[in-house]
């Protein structure tokens, strides 16, 4: 029945039904214990993970110390054998007998201390209770006094009386160990007790006196052997040991409130701070546990305060992975700096910083930046700030002028209503408001003046990367211009000019646009010059500080200026002669107020002759300053006419012979120049030239301040954002480094209008390059640090940053040596490698700050011939065949460089040079015959002013030191010139130390036998009075 | 086929439950009707053997007679829930322990994120955010849609069908949630997450969300597709009438729904006009969500309804 009933239900499945009933017979044994052991297996996961999966650092701490354990095993034997060679050398030796020797010289005196002592102590102790007992109640029995009523006063003056006399009876113990009791009033007991303070205080110096010597010697003994050490001591080991054997596994944290800061980096970089070096080698092959790569770095920057992540950025709260930490995950702002760009994390404190000796990738990013004419388009704190404060100055200027005017016309109008007043009181009190007037128009006078002196100032400091192309007529030849913008590094590899992606007629457009608005320019017909003269000059008087010259492998020569190779190829040789001959010339000054050059008739409609420069840059049609100069870095080197025009016919010959460039009619096209003028203006030209049209040209780049902070989805990867983000270079390094390679990049794909392409031309940067610039753009950040923690030091080093800003601008570092160690182009130079040429090298300015006067330093600077007429040397060292030239810095910039000198060698300003003590006649006699003497004829090196004694004179004119020199830095400088410079043609040794003066060493002179003063001293004052006629006398002409 | 893209989406910690509801709703759909069916065909046996449906209490097809006649909560049900609630801890621990709660980027009120995407259970209303009246997709369809919810007892005036699962007695009811509910609201979730892309726009699964694209998408309001011009009252007049229309056609639709068959009918007679009424109109409603959001997607339709105090 049942069965059949079974059949009757239609059942789409032909699944059997079950005997037994599956809720009621089935057990679910199996699958509840499989899942309660599932659930107990995830119980023990989440246990793991709560105690070390998500602290990895425990495990980190646990093989570090196992790690250190082994490598400070290691290490003992090595430092104790180190130890004991440096114990058992014979320099230590001797400090030690030394040592033991002291000790037992003070033996007997410390004795006898120590025996007075023991008399001393017992009796102090015994007394100094009921002293100051008596003391008490003394001062208290006063104060109620002082404080009570007249009818109370004299009974409490007879209980004062009464504490006075005492009797306060002590027991004074006896050196024997017996006492006896003595009686004392107030005043001997007081007395008694100063004695013994007094006693104490002086056997406590006797026994400081005596424990000098041993002391004194116990510390060189340390300072030998600390010298000597390479690392730590084997005891120092063992403390290592030891603390190692206590090391607590926790967290790691360095907490600076003030700063926001919790750094947690040192749970896992546990070796970081250990005094031993730890190299991954040592670390048993972990570079986890090495110490830091520069223990400067840390030494300079404490971690305790600066803590881990301000520099290196990363996740320093984060502990639970190498990622997390690492900041390297979505969204966290900061991650970890790569390794190649570690130093942009200097930049945020080090902002305007220019020179850092532990960051040479990012100056060197920074130099860059500047000599590339990066800025030309992009604003970056920091860079070329003369510009915009120009600007700022000429808009004060007009404003104060139209100020002027104003208040001009109410004083005129006030006094016009004063005459006409009906009271006399009235038109007093108006006179008076007049008065105020007149006094303020003459404030504003004197406020105009400093103004205009500050922007004559900023005209000099203001340069620009590129050439002036206005003079392109006057420069360049014309069909050569065409060749060049279409792709500058065809015509010279290096060129700072980039290459703009424009196509054949934009080229033309550019080109034709330059030509016309270049200024007609009729230069003097040149004679041609020697080449071979020239080329001579061109290698000695420092020309390849700047420029190179030679291609391919055969360049020598800096690379702060262009290479000369072609030059020949591109200019024209009247142009250049007066270029060497002077840089800074324009054809025609440029009016910033008509807003265009002023030409011989504008001088000619005002009556004034046509001359233009430094010191006539008033311009004739009006009341304000002119730019004489070109904005150029290069400098004057104050050449002859002569000298320029063999230096020109030398460049001439650099040429390539079988280069053609094809005639270029177009270029005097006005409908093509139309054209030209737009694309100028769009590819931002002005802004490293200066171009007819665009001298106010703003920039046309994006700013570059706080470019690094940028987030990432501001930053346009166009169609590459795809594989950035799978490639994993989806950040603003990858952003940065790319475009860098190539300005292009991500127009890929793209369908764009010519203009709407994005700009940034090519500049063929090197690898190397890139990641110099990288690491200074990742470094410009909108920085999380407070300010208090930057680098913004009130005192010298301020100078010195910004005296670094300006030997860097003008490249005096090409030249100089500023700072020990630092490199010079010039020394690398193939001519100087030749011994007999290194004595021909620039002087070293280290210590500069010290020899000189900054008074004298400040007119060096300004005029380096040190001479209104005789212009065509150098001033102090006219046998040196580079010249110093003439860079006419402004004021402002003389000022701070005499105070970046000042400041490298910690010189006070302002200086005032101390009198010195005149010569007797005596001593003027004993001077000279010191000064000529055979043994060292100090004229017979130094410079005298005359052409045939100074053919061979390798040292400067002693007519110099009255002003230039700083007598106490003479003084060391004649002693040991050595020390001051090494490899330096003065001789040393000229003085021996005699007692606490030096004597002259060379010779025995007569007449200085009975002279019981200093030698150096004596000649330093002579030099100090050292006169034309003194020389004449001297050289007899 | 850019399938890291897909991974990207479906690996996203707040998409996991999406990424759930993907297998378990079907799932879960499938093995309610496969009970549902077997309850159907259980009633059909006992409609025909009286005797059995005396004494038969289980709802359990197919069955055999020897079979207990009770099955009692304890053991039997509470087991079965002890079981499963260590299958959910065992999930949720592994859940917990293997992804963190997602952080995103520091708030920065210049650079909003994009896209911008609600939590996962709200973004069937913010995809309606597309198709209406921002009035309309905020405030009047989210509070119909709880209303709709806490009505449906007070009109559901079919007898049948309680504590058990069927289909044949309460297809109505079903049909209506399974629409409701699965093809609109699940269907939303599932374009926002996996089909909305930077810009909002419409990504097939396994294209490259690209910021950078550009569609060309015009929208119109319907009086522009016909042509009706001079402003108000016109245009508000052509939207009321397209409205109305809607309302006629769908209203008449939607009674022949509730009047399909016999059973359908018996439970219509059993309702009163106020019941009615409700149905019609929160039913009538419902269906204008797929009806506006197809006028958009294949008709570029941006609102029917054109006035100057709301827009439909």
């Amino acid at each position: 029945m049942s069965d059949s009933k079974q059949q009757q239900s239609s059942r789409p499945e032909d699944r059997p039904v079950p005997q037994e009933d599956p809720i009621t017979t089935s057990s679910l044994a199996t699958p509840i214990a499989i899942f309660s052991l599932l659930l107990m297996l995830t119980l023990v996961w989440a246990l793991y993970d709560e105690v070390l999966g998500l602290r990895p650092w425990i495990g980190y701490q646990n093989d570090f110390v196992e790690a250190y354990g082994e490598a400070l095993m290691e290490m003992k034997p090595l430092r104790a054998q180190e130890e004991a060679a440096i114990y058992a050398s014979e320099g230590y030796q001797e400090l030690q007998q030394a040592l033991q020797q002291a000790e037992a010289e003070i033996e007997t005196g410390l004795a006898e201390v120590e025996q007075e002592e023991r008399i001393l102590v017992p009796r102090l102790a015994a007394i100094n209770k009921p002293f100051t007992t008596a003391r008490s109640r003394l001062q208290a029995a006063i104060y109620l006094l002082e404080t009570a009523g007249e009818s109370s006063k004299p009974g409490l003056e007879e209980d004062l009386e009464e504490l006075r006399t005492g009797p306060y009876l002590i027991e004074v113990p006896e050196p024997d160990g017996t006492r006896f009791e003595k009686s004392y009033s107030y005043g001997e007991l007081e007395k008694e007790f100063n004695d013994l303070k007094e006693l104490q205080g002086e056997l406590q110096g006797r026994t400081v006196e005596l424990l000098r010597t041993p002391t004194q010697l116990r510390r060189e003994l340390n300072i030998y052997a600390d010298a000597r050490l390479t690392s730590v001591t084997e005891a120092q080991v063992e403390g290592l040991q030891t603390r190692l054997d206590n090391f607590p596994i926790a967290i790691k944290q360095i907490h600076n409130a003030e700063m926001g800061l919790v750094d947690r980096c040192e749970s896992c970089h546990a070796g970081v701070r250990e005094p031993v070096v730890l190299t991954p080698e040592t670390m048993g092959g972990e570079p986890l546990f090495a110490s830091h790569s520069n223990r400067q770095l840390l030494e300079i920057h404490d971690p305790e305060v600066f803590g881990c992540s301000p520099c290196h950025n990363g996740n320093g709260v984060a502990t639970v992975g190498i990622d997390e930490g690492h900041g390297r995950y979505k969204h966290w702002l900061w991650p970890l700096h790569p390794q190649e760009n570690f130093e942009a994390g200097c930049l945020q404190c080090h902002e305007s910083d220019r020179r850092l000796e532990l960051s040479p990738t990012l100056d060197a990013g920074k130099q860059l930046f500047y000599q590339r004419g990066c800025q030309g388009c992009h604003s970056r704190e920091g860079f070329e700030q003369e510009p915009r404060l120009l600007r700022e100055t000429q808009k004060s200027l007009s404003d104060l002028a139209l100020e002027r005017n104003e208040i001009e016309l109410e004083r005129q109008r006030t006094i016009g209503i004063a005459d006409a007043a009906e009271t006399n009181q009235e038109a007093d009190r108006l006179y008076s408001q007049a008065d105020v007037l007149t006094l303020n128009i003459a404030d504003i006078d004197t406020q105009l003046d400093g103004l205009e002196i500050r922007e004559a100032d900023l005209m000099l400091e203001v340069k620009k990367t590129g050439p002036n192309l206005k003079e392109v007529k006057a420069k360049l030849k014309k069909e050569w211009i065409p060749a060049w913008i279409s792709n500058p590094h065809d015509f010279r590899v290096n060129s700072k000019m980039p290459r703009f992606r424009l196509d054949e007629q934009q080229v033309r457009a550019v080109s034709a646009y330059v030509w016309q608005s270049g200024i007609e320019a009729d230069l003097p017909q040149q004679p041609s010059g020697n080449p071979g003269q020239g080329q001579t000059l061109f290698e000695t008087r420092g020309c390849m500080a700047c420029h190179s010259i030679g291609e391919g492998d055969e360049t020598t020569g800096g690379t702060f200026a262009a290479n000369l190779s072609r030059v020949g190829e591109k200019t024209n040789y009247e142009f250049l002669v007066r270029w060497v001959h002077n840089p800074k010339q324009r054809t025609l000054p440029y009016c910033p107020i008509h807003e265009r050059e002023i030409t011989p008739e504008d001088y000619a409609s005002q009556g004034l002759p046509f001359e233009f420069d430094l010191e006539h840059n008033q311009c004739p049609l009006g009341d304000h300053l002119l730019h004489t100069q070109q904005p150029t870095i290069m400098p004057n080197l104050r050449l002859s006419w002569d000298e320029s025009r063999d230096i020109a016919s030398y460049l001439m010959t650099q040429a390539h012979e079988d280069t053609v460039y094809a005639a270029a009619e177009y270029m005097d096209d006005p409908v093509l120049a139309e054209e030209g003028r737009a694309l100028v203006q769009h590819f931002g030209c002005a802004g490293c030239h200066e171009i007819s049209g665009f001298e106010n040209e703003g920039k046309i780049g994006t700013d570059l301040t706080k470019e690094g902070s940028k987030p990432i989805e501001r930053l346009d990867f166009g169609l590459l954002t795809h594989d950035a983000k799978s490639e994993g270079w989806y950040d603003t390094k990858g952003f940065f480094e790319r475009k860098l390679a190539d300005p292009a990049i991500w127009d890929q794909g793209k369908v764009k209008e010519s203009l709407e392409r994005l700009r940034m031309p090519n500049f063929e940067l090197s690898p190397e390059e890139i990641r110099q610039l990288t690491t200074f753009l990742l470094g410009s950040v909108e920085s999380v640090i407070p300010p208090d923690f930057h680098y913004q030091p009130d005192d010298e080093r301020q100078e010195i940053q910004k005296g670094w800003w300006l030997v860097t601008k003008y490249n005096c570092v090409a030249c100089h040596e500023f700072s020990p160690g630092q490199k010079t182009v010039v020394e690398d130079l193939p001519l100087y490698q030749d011994p007999d040429w290194r004595g021909q090298l620039p002087p070293s300015l280290v210590g500069e700050g010290a020899r000189v006067d900054p008074n004298w330093l400040a007119r060096f600077l300004r005029n380096p011939a040190l001479s209104q007429t005789e212009i065509n040397r150098n001033g102090i060292r006219p046998y040196l065949e580079a010249r110093m030239p003439t860079f006419d810095l402004s004021d402002r910039e003389i000022q701070q460089l005499v105070r970046f000198f000042g400041a490298l060698s910690k010189q006070s300003l302002p200086y005032t040079a101390p009198v010195l003590e005149p010569l007797s006649s005596q001593e003027l006699t004993m001077a000279r015959e010191l000064f000529t003497h055979r043994a060292a004829p100090c004229l017979r090196c130094h410079a005298v002013g005359d052409p045939v004694a100074d053919a061979d004179a390798t040292a400067p004119n002693f007519l110099l030191v009255p002003e230039r020199l700083k007598s106490d830095w003479t003084e060391r400088w004649i002693v040991h010139p050595e020390i001051i410079r090494p490899g330096t043609n003065m001789p040393s040794g000229l003085f021996r130390e005699e007692g606490p003066r030096w004597v002259f060493g060379l010779a025995d002179v007569p007449s200085l036998r009975g002279y019981d003063q200093d030698h150096a001293e004596l000649m330093v004052r002579y030099m100090f009075q050292y006169t034309p006629a003194e020389q004449r006398r001297l050289t007899g002409r | 086929m850019d399938w890291a893209q897909l991974w990207e989406i479906a690996s996203k910690p707040d998409n996991i439950p999406i990424v759930a509801l993907l297998f378990l709703v079907p799932f879960f759909t499938w093995y309610a009707f496969r009970q549902a069916f077997a309850n159907d065909r259980l009633i059909d046996r006992l409609e025909q053997d009286k005797a059995l449906a005396k004494t038969h209490h289980r709802k359990v097809e197919p069955f055999r007679k020897e079979w207990e006649q009770k099955v009692y909560v304890w053991p039997y049900l509470l087991r079965i829930e002890f079981l499963v609630s260590i299958v959910v801890t065992v999930i949720l621990m592994v859940w917990s322990i293997t992804l963190n709660a997602p952080l995103e980027e520091p708030a920065n009120p210049n650079l909003t994120m994009n896209p911008s995407k609600a939590p996962w259970y709200f973004l069937g209303l913010q995809e309606m955010l597309v198709y209406f009246d921002p009035w309309i997709a905020g405030v009047l369809m989210p509070s119909l849609i709880v209303v709709g919810l806490m009505v449906i007892p007070y009109i559901d005036m079919n007898p049948l069908g309680n504590g058990y699962y069927t289909f044949r007695q309460r297809k109505f009811a079903l049909l209506t949630f399974g629409f409701g509910f699965i093809i609109l609201w699940l269907v939303m979730v599932f374009i926002g997450t996996f089909i909305r892309g930077p810009g909002w726009m419409w990504f097939w699964p396994g294209a490259t969300w690209d910021h950078h694209r550009l569609v060309f998408e015009t929208n119109r309001d319907l009086h522009e597709i016909l042509g009706v011009t001079g402003g108000q009252p016109w245009i508000g007049l052509v939207g009321a009438t397209a409205v109305g229309l809607y309302f006629a056609i769908f209203g008449w639709l939607t009674h022949k729904l509730i009047t399909w068959n016999d059973f359908n009918r018996k439970i219509y007679e059993r309702m009163t006009l106020v019941q009615y009424l409700t149905l019609q109109t929160f039913l009538v409603i419902m269906w204008a969500l797929p009806v506006k959001i197809l006028l958009r997607l294949l008709f570029r339709v941006k609102y029917v309804m054109v006035t100057p105090w709301f827009n439909i």
